[in-house]
């Protein structure tokens, strides 16, 4: 497979090794060519050069390849002149002028003229268009005006149901917010409880689906909700990519989108009250009770928080637990990082930004620590049920399983991340909206119904 | 300013000064019926003056100033801390402006590095550090390893460091980023920290942030302080203060009774233009500032606690850290989102930048300075 060949080091030890499926063939990811591709290496000047393709007859430049065929029709050559030269068969990638660039080398050229030079642009060219709202800087005009079309008008949405317009108070927002503390205290519940072999109670939690717990997770990390603008048309879709599933992932949706409307007021008295206690029915839990929050952490032994009802019965509550469940898988991901695996949520989170902008690429998925789902699935740990057959989730369980398997086909396709300051898609693709990892325009807030299948 | 108010407010001082009893007498009567703490701005400075005014006369400034402080702590819960510090940041830039400014400064002077150790000497509950760790998770390919040390001088934010603990440490965990959280509370004096102490390592590139805490050192221990800070040899130093001056006459009453209104005049007006008039939060900060008034005017300086509260204005702090430091100008890019970020506010603030020798930048509200930021390298 030529995506074997050419995966770089970034994420070689995950291909191929342990994965037991067939691949299959994807389209190649920005910055990995074909090895046939005949490579060519443009100076700056000629790349910013407006008008590259020349017309042979009467030298007359244009700045698309397409442009130039129009116009050479205009000169109705009477032979075969006008069709496209064998060479043309071949594929043609460029590098980067820029040195110190990584797509300055074959192996990671970009397939598009316009997408290196928008490329070069933006990383290594003269920021010089800024934007008048946020004052942040564009070398590229067709980037800001995408920006500055959507600056100030996204949303982003606590999980506790408040909603900010700025992005820097979301972020400082969320990082004290309870829903963040009930989440980890889920997950840590979750885990203990895991580990104490219970099996039935591996359902109550593990049910949801993988999709739907990174899909939760990213949306509650700093994912603005969908804008007025945002035309979103596939809300759906976007959706139903993260959770990994087709159709499945749209029913549940539309089930629940209503439901998403109705969890937590806007006012910040309710910042920081627990709505989920309010709407909740807690049923019988079959867990203890002793569970002290506060005092059973201590700065050095986070991870030693054990169960309580308190979130375990928000976990059964419909309409506002899903909000902390699926993150519980996620979470559980992210405390076992060590600071040198790299796909962690940094890289997650950038994945996400990227998923804005291209709503149907599967290699999201791929990238998200697609290792320790393929760990996990084959250690038959606490995780299988949400895999297999016993899933509770109502036709879920094998709609994901067989999308795991091919996210696992994904794992090694390289992953470009999206910086917050030098943000840019390096395919050219995507403008605006990965500007940061808040691309994602979803509020995967709807997944109650997938709980609600299998409880 | 100007009104009536602070004209007898200004009378009671000299008359303080001067031990005319009866004078003092008849305009803390006048004071006493004109003050209210929930009337209109003029009414509340005048009534928080007065209690200060009335300390002073009556040299009561010490055991009123624990009371309050005491009063304060019992009322305090991480949820009201937390509740009052994010809704100021969300309705004024007073705060935020320095956490973006030393932000800024702390990821270009710690640019590829791997081990970051960030000094954070503050009282701000760690709300700096969300947008930061955010930074670390999406700017480069390799997040960081970063350590806090956070150095809490206020009883009242001790108290609550705990969950802010939890909290950082979880929200580092969903960034990503790997990190590690310690407290550090109880010093007398900051100057007695040490690099031992701190558990600064060899392999750590250090930045020290300081915000709104060099005025709580006691004047004379300033220079060992900032000495201090550079046995640590920290690639930046980040300090943001207030700017104000009730240092440098401190030994004039009347005179710094002057500066001490002028502050607080501009602060409070601030205060009710940001918050809603029924603010429970602007009250809170209110009374806060009003335990500061009584600090400054109507108690001994030694009395203790690590809350001097003499404030002194940029430049007299950047004369102060000269001596070990030399300014680290903010970057264009930090500039421009310091000025994003004022934009996202109600319109009144602006961005002043520092002219000739002074460094830093201001924080201006109504074209008067009120909060300087400025960073420092060796």
């Amino acid at each position: 497979m030529t995506e074997e060949v050419i995966s770089n080091g970034l994420t070689q030890n995950s291909s191929g090794g342990s994965n037991p499926t067939p691949m299959k063939k994807k389209r190649n990811l920005p910055g990995n060519p074909d090895p046939e591709a005949e490579v060519i290496a443009l100076s700056p000047k000629t790349l910013m050069a407006t008008n590259r393709f020349l017309c042979e007859i009467c030298g007359k430049g244009f700045q698309r390849d397409q442009n130039l065929q129009l116009h050479r029709r205009g000169h109705n050559l009477p032979w075969k002149l006008k069709q496209r030269t064998s060479k043309e068969v071949r594929k043609r990638v460029y590098v980067c002028p820029e040195k110190t660039c990584v797509h300055n080398h074959p192996s990671r050229a970009l397939g598009d003229l316009t997408g290196i030079k928008k490329h070069f642009c933006r990383k290594h060219g003269e920021k010089k268009w800024k934007c008048e709202k946020c004052s942040k800087r564009y070398a590229v005009q067709s980037d800001w005006k995408a920006h500055s079309k959507t600056c100030g008008t996204r949303e982003y949405k606590c999980d506790c149901g408040t909603i900010f317009s700025r992005r820097d108070s979301f972020i400082t927002h969320r990082a004290f917010c309870d829903a963040l503390a009930e989440e980890t205290a889920r997950v840590k519940a979750a885990s203990n409880i895991n580990n104490a072999a219970a099996g039935n109670i591996n359902y109550h939690f593990m049910g949801a689906p993988v999709g739907s717990s990174m899909a939760q997770h990213f949306s509650s990390i700093f994912k603005p909700t969908i804008s007025a603008n945002d035309d979103s048309g596939d809300p759906m879709r976007r959706l139903s990519l993260w959770m990994g599933q087709g159709s499945q992932g749209h029913d549940l949706i539309s089930n629940n989108l209503p439901e998403i409307h109705q969890i937590g007021p806007v006012s910040s008295s309710a910042i920081y009250g627990d709505p989920l206690v309010s709407s909740s029915n807690p049923p019988p839990s079959n867990y203890p009770s002793n569970w002290d929050f506060g005092n059973k952490l201590s700065s050095n032994n986070v991870e030693e928080i054990t169960s309580t009802t308190h979130p375990l019965t928000n976990v059964k509550d419909v309409g506002n637990q899903v909000l902390s469940v699926p993150s519980l898988f996620s979470t559980q991901h992210y405390s076992h990082q060590t600071p040198s695996s790299n796909m962690s949520a940094t890289a997650l989170l950038q994945k996400a930004a990227e998923m804005g902008a291209t709503t149907t690429d599967p290699s999201f998925l791929g990238s998200f620590g697609l290792k320790n789902i393929n760990n996990q699935i084959q250690d038959g740990n606490k995780y299988c049920g949400l895999y297999g057959a016993n899933s509770i989730a109502s036709g879920l369980g094998s709609d994901v399983e067989s999308s795991v398997h091919d996210l696992s086909a994904l794992n090694q396709f390289q992953m470009y991340p999206s910086k917050r300051r030098h943000i840019q898609n390096e395919d050219g693709t995507g403008g605006g909206q990965t500007r940061d990892f808040l691309g994602v325009g979803i509020q995967s807030i709807c997944h109650p119904s997938s709980i609600n299948g299998w409880i | 300013m100007g009104s009536g108010h602070q004209g007898f407010l200004r009378d009671c001082a000299r008359a303080i000064s001067e031990k005319d009893s009866s004078k003092i007498h008849h305009l803390l009567w006048m004071l006493n019926e004109l003050a209210s703490p929930y009337g209109d701005c003029d009414q509340k400075l005048a009534f928080y003056f007065l209690q200060a005014l009335f300390c002073k006369a009556t040299e009561s400034g010490q055991r009123c100033y624990k009371t309050l402080t005491s009063v304060a702590e019992k009322s305090h819960s991480f949820d009201s801390a937390r509740k009052l510090i994010l809704k100021f940041q969300e309705v004024s830039p007073w705060t935020t402006f320095g956490h973006v400014a030393s932000n800024g400064a702390i990821l270009e002077a710690l640019e590829g590095e791997s081990k970051l150790h960030i000094i954070d000497i503050s009282n701000t509950l760690c709300t700096q550090w969300p947008t930061l760790l955010e930074a670390l998770a999406t700017r480069n390919d390799e997040t960081p390893h970063l350590k806090l040390t956070v150095v809490v001088t206020a009883s009242l934010v001790r108290s609550v460091m705990t969950e802010i603990s939890q909290r950082m440490e979880k929200f580092a965990r969903l960034m990503g980023v790997p990190f590690e959280f310690r407290v550090i509370s109880g010093l007398n004096h900051l100057g007695e920290l040490t690099k031992e102490g701190l558990g600064v390592q060899e392999d750590e590139a250090i930045a020290v942030n300081c915000i709104g805490a060099l005025r709580r050192v006691e004047v004379e221990q300033r220079a060992t302080v900032i000495q201090m800070f550079q046995s640590l040899h920290p690639r930046v130093v980040t300090v943001v203060e207030e700017e104000g001056d009730f240092s440098s006459s401190r030994n004039d009453f009347v005179k710094c009774f002057e500066e001490c209104l002028r502050f607080c005049t501009l602060y409070f007006e601030m205060l009710e233009e940001s918050f809603v008039p029924t603010s429970n939060e602007r009250l809170m900060l209110e009374r806060e500032c009003s335990r500061s008034i009584v600090r400054v005017l109507a108690c001994e300086d030694d009395i203790g606690g690590g809350d001097c509260e003499r404030r002194e204005r940029g430049s007299q702090w950047s004369e102060r850290l000269k001596e070990a430091f030399t300014p680290f100008g903010f970057s264009e890019d930090v500039v421009d989102d310091v000025k994003a970020l004022l934009k996202r506010y109600r319109a009144g603030w602006s961005l002043v930048l520092a002219q000739g020798d002074n460094s830093g930048i201001y924080l201006a509200w109504k074209e008067e300075p009120v909060v300087w930021a400025s960073a420092w390298k060796p």
